[in-house]
């Protein structure tokens, strides 16, 4: 049995663990609090935690004032098809990686590291000139291309890292069974990358969703902005910023996100820190 | 690794293909083309190049708003991976204890990670709000002065730093909670055996066992945050006037505000030249610390 | 019954290093030949290469004689049970054994009649519908097994199967697997580093090392005549017992002569001659103990139950013995112990080759 004054103290850390989690995560419940908000709560003196009187006329007005849809819609087609896309590409790429003695691998391996930690910045300016080249500025397929660029690395460096966690003999196995390497690869190896592959789709999209330099560098035109630019575009230039609408645009942004997340949390812990893993 | 004969290593490079194309084309060329625009001056709208040699880089060393931004840059990065990497060692490991709610503490501290940088940055402009925001009414309920959190030097990089830190710290967490997780009970045990108190088992052993898991986060934050454009950006634009512009800000401005790409390029260049310093030291770390596989 | 050859078969790995070094063996219809060597021998590395999981640097292999060694895995009719067992996670024990046929376009009920008979022998059958990791080791290793089985393969290929099991289960699998290959009749080529696996299972043993083929014969022959150094050290447990010495003109013709055992008259052994240096190997159930001119200090008595064995200690050489357990011996004590002298076998000190018959 444990002493006293050594389970006050067991005490005490658990109530400074709560303590710190509900600061960490006040910020997430203050934009819920004032999303449902009406504008006179906003500035009352002392503030409240929970609004008096719940409104949902900040979204309403979200949703009527401003291109909300719009942005949103262009966000979701942006990141769904850049995600697909580049989970087929990079489920391909990483299977060759890991499993085919190709040469030249490793150099590979290096090279995608490098384009992996490079900096966006970096390549921001000859992507926009390419793709103002293209003549596909201010367009969804030029935010694709680009979103392309900055996941696909991301997204060969993981899946690389699931591929090479599966152990080979299995897909031995399926070719001593009589399975072609495309077969086997379809069979037996793709059902094991699926928490891989899931885990990638998430984090692209996530990073799709929330890109912000590309979309304000590129699109230049309110039927294709995405969230991110839309909602500083328009709630948040000015001088009396809708603190309401603002929070209410943001929860619209994120809190479905967070929902996924919470769902699907076994996948992205396991996607945390992906890079650090050795190359 | 499986057989390889040349039906194989076609299929091998057929697979391989459309990544290394999507990567040499939308990544190994314009790095190639960064770089050597840099020796030239863009005219904004024909697109027109001339080569200037060296000029660009002579240029932005010559430029006091360079040295700043480097300077602020180099600021905003220690600032934060004290902040975050602190925190997320205290947090990971008040995390490892048993305590009651201890999963969905677990769950609640990856919100800031998750959330998109634009939520984040406004959320906390809204709290930062110097009449309206809840930080200031705490702030002066604890009887202290009002203060401009955001628009005066250097209370804007001190709030950037704070925010930032808070933003990513979670990864911070998962990572060393991973390796917390894995260090034997035995350890303590044999510890506690030999005598050893709380807290000499903390750095006997629990520091010599994460120690190189953190050599390796710290760098690999290190090389994400020296790049952070988003936040900084959403939460200040680089301001008060250029007291929060670090080099992505700087190589932003210089591109798309004031139209100067060549100088722009040049300053990427010696950015990227910063990171492949810290690239290769994190290799260097990995290679050390074959425990750092665990991290995932 | 398909007959396996191996000609000057060689696999490289990088720029210089053998991982099997102009292998010819013959795997004879109907065998179960062990390749058995430490780990890094390249026995793996040869299995791998008759599945074509692996491609030849040089040579050919065969299959009754049609050349096969550049044909792919599924076209080789072979069945391979891997150390890891290697069953598909994502599909259940009847998914498993399926696989095989499914890609061989065997029909529906086919299938299922097929599955069933399988399941039945080996006896898995309440197993059927549950995935790999809600098996046991010995359990997973069966439908290993069964999907082996099922397709009727030319030849089976086991990539040290029974290495994860516990000591009781690998025994009882090494009888199942003894009765399967007298019931099937198939040819079988194993793989181990484990001498106990070789000597119970094996019609033949081939013995590697380092990338060669060391010998090859039953494993009696294995046991009683080792063509090197490294076999007759490498199989038997005890190892053998070795002593250097050299062989010189005698009175009586060639003898033998050490520092720790009294001369030995080798007349006529065929190899050997005058001034050459060599070890004499004999295996410790051959030496007597209370007797002879060699003496040495017990320094271990191991107690066995059935049996006692006692390691000699004389200078730098050690000599283990296996003993009667009723033995009355103290450690520290000085014996007197003598080596059967037609159970000696000489070993050259320059290439560790066998001397004489």
């Amino acid at each position: 049995m444990k002493s006293l004054p050594m389970r006050l103290a067991g005490l005490a850390a658990t109530g400074f663990t709560w303590l710190l989690v509900l600061a960490v995560t006040f910020p997430l419940l203050w934009m819920l609090g004032t999303a449902f908000k009406r504008p006179t709560e906003l500035f009352a003196k002392p503030p409240t935690f929970f609004p008096h009187a719940p409104t949902l006329q900040n979204f309403v007005d979200v949703l009527e004032q401003t291109k909300f849809t719009i942005y949103a819609t262009n966000s979701l087609i942006v990141a769904t098809v850049t995600t697909l896309f580049v989970l087929v590409v990079a489920t391909l790429g990483a299977h060759a990686m890991v499993s085919f003695k190709l040469m030249g691998r490793h150099v590979v391996a290096r090279a995608l590291l490098l384009c992996y930690m490079l900096p966006t910045t970096a390549v921001l300016i000859p992507i926009y000139l390419m793709i103002a080249g293209l003549g596909l500025a201010n367009s969804l397929s030029g935010l694709i291309v680009a979103y392309t660029s900055l996941t696909l690395p991301f997204a060969l460096w993981l899946m690389r890292a699931f591929f090479a966690g599966i152990p080979p003999e299995i897909e031995a196995a399926a070719l001593i069974d009589g399975a072609s390497r495309l077969r086997a690869f379809v069979d037996v190896v793709l059902p094991q990358a699926l928490p891989g592959i899931v885990t990638t789709g998430v984090f692209s999209f996530l990073i799709c969703w929330n890109e912000y330099l590309y979309s304000l560098v590129m699109i230049n035109d309110d039927r294709t902005r995405t969230l991110p630019t839309g909602i500083m575009g328009t709630l948040v230039n000015g001088y009396a910023i809708e603190w309401g609408m603002v929070m209410a645009a943001a929860t619209m942004m994120s809190v479905p996100l967070l929902l996924v997340f919470l769902f699907l949390q076994r996948y992205v812990v396991q996607g945390f820190g992906a890079g650090a893993v050795k190359g | 690794m499986l057989p390889s004969t040349l039906r194989d290593q076609a299929l091998g490079y057929a697979l391989l293909a459309p990544s290394l194309l999507l990567l040499g084309g939308l990544l190994g060329w314009p790095l190639i083309q960064a770089v050597l625009l840099s020796f030239y001056d863009m005219h904004p709208l024909t697109r027109r190049v001339i080569y200037v040699g060296l000029e660009n880089y002579t240029d932005i060393f010559e430029d006091d708003m360079f040295w700043r931004a480097f300077a602020n840059n180099f600021v905003w990065l220690a600032g934060s991976l004290f902040l975050q990497i602190g925190g997320g060692v205290v947090v990971a490991l008040l995390l490892n204890r048993t305590f009651i709610g201890r999963g969905i503490a677990r769950s609640l501290i990856l919100f800031p990670y998750l959330m998109p940088v634009l939520v984040a940055a406004l959320v906390w402009r809204w709290m930062l709000d110097d009449i309206h925001g809840i930080v200031n009414y705490a702030w002066i309920g604890m009887g202290l002065k009002r203060i401009d959190w955001l628009s005066t030097m250097p209370n804007a990089m001190v709030t950037v730093i704070v925010v930032g830190s808070w933003r990513v710290f979670p990864f911070v967490v998962i990572a060393v909670l991973a390796r917390l997780q894995s260090i034997p009970q035995q350890l303590y045990e044999a510890a506690e055996v030999d005598g050893a108190s709380r807290w000499s088992q903390f750095w006997d052993v629990t520091m010599p066992q994460i120690a190189n898991v953190l050599s390796v986060i710290v760098l690999l934050r290190a090389i994400w945050d020296f790049r952070e454009f988003d936040l900084i950006f959403l939460m200040t634009g680089g301001g008060p006037v250029i007291g929060t512009t670090t080099l992505p800000l700087l190589v932003y401005k210089e591109a798309f505000e004031l139209f100067k790409m060549g100088k722009a390029l040049a300053i990427a260049v010696v950015m990227m030249l910063c990171m492949l310093v810290l690239i290769a030291a994190y290799l260097r770390s990995v290679r050390n610390a074959p425990a750092s596989e665990e991290i995932r | 019954m398909t007959e396996i050859a191996l000609k000057s078969v060689q696999k490289k790995f990088g720029a210089d290093v053998y991982a099997v070094e102009n292998l010819d063996l013959i795997i004879a219809k109907g065998e179960f030949l062990t390749l058995l060597g430490p780990s890094g021998c390249g026995k793996t590395t040869t299995l791998r290469m008759i599945a074509g999981l692996e491609t030849l640097t040089s040579g050919e292999i065969h299959f009754n004689d049609k050349r096969i060694d550049q044909l792919a895995p599924g076209q080789r009719n072979v069945a391979m049970v891997f150390q890891n067992y290697a069953l598909y996670p994502h599909l259940n024990v009847r998914g498993n054994l399926e696989y095989p046929l499914k890609k061989r376009g065997v029909p529906r009920d086919q299938r299922q009649t097929m599955v069933a008979a399988t399941a039945k022998m080996l006896q898995i059958e309440e197993l059927l519908d549950r995935r790999p990791r809600q098996l046991s080791g010995g359990q997973q290793q069966r439908v290993a097994l069964g999907r082996a089985m099922i397709r009727d393969p030319a030849v089976f290929l086991f990539d040290e199967p029974l290495s994860n099991l516990d000591a009781q289960l690998r025994a009882t699998m090494r009888a199942e697997l003894v009765r399967l290959h007298l019931r099937l009749g198939k040819t079988m080529v194993y793989v181990t580093h484990d001498q106990l696996e070789a000597m119970t299972m094996s019609t033949r043993i081939a013995v590697m090392y380092k990338g060669r083929l060391q010998q090859i014969d039953t494993p009696a022959a294995i046991y009683s005549r080792p063509a090197n150094r490294f076999v007759a050290g490498f199989v038997g447990t005890p190892t053998m017992n070795f002593v250097e010495g050299v062989f010189s003109d005698g009175a009586s013709g060639l003898e033998f002569r050490s520092t720790l055992l009294p001369t030995i008259p080798v007349p006529g052994l065929s190899g050997a001659k005058a001034g050459m240096a060599a070890d004499v190997g004999f295996r410790s159930e051959h030496v007597v103990l209370g007797q002879g001119a060699a003496q040495a200090e017990v320094s271990v008595i191991e107690a066995l139950g059935h049996e006692t064995l006692v390691l000699l200690t004389a200078g730098a050489d050690e000599i283990a013995v296996r003993t009667r357990p009723d033995i009355a011996l103290r450690v520290g004590e000085k014996v007197r112990f003598d080596a059967a002298i037609d159970q000696l076998h000489f070993f050259a000190k320059t290439d560790g080759n066998r001397i004489g018959g």
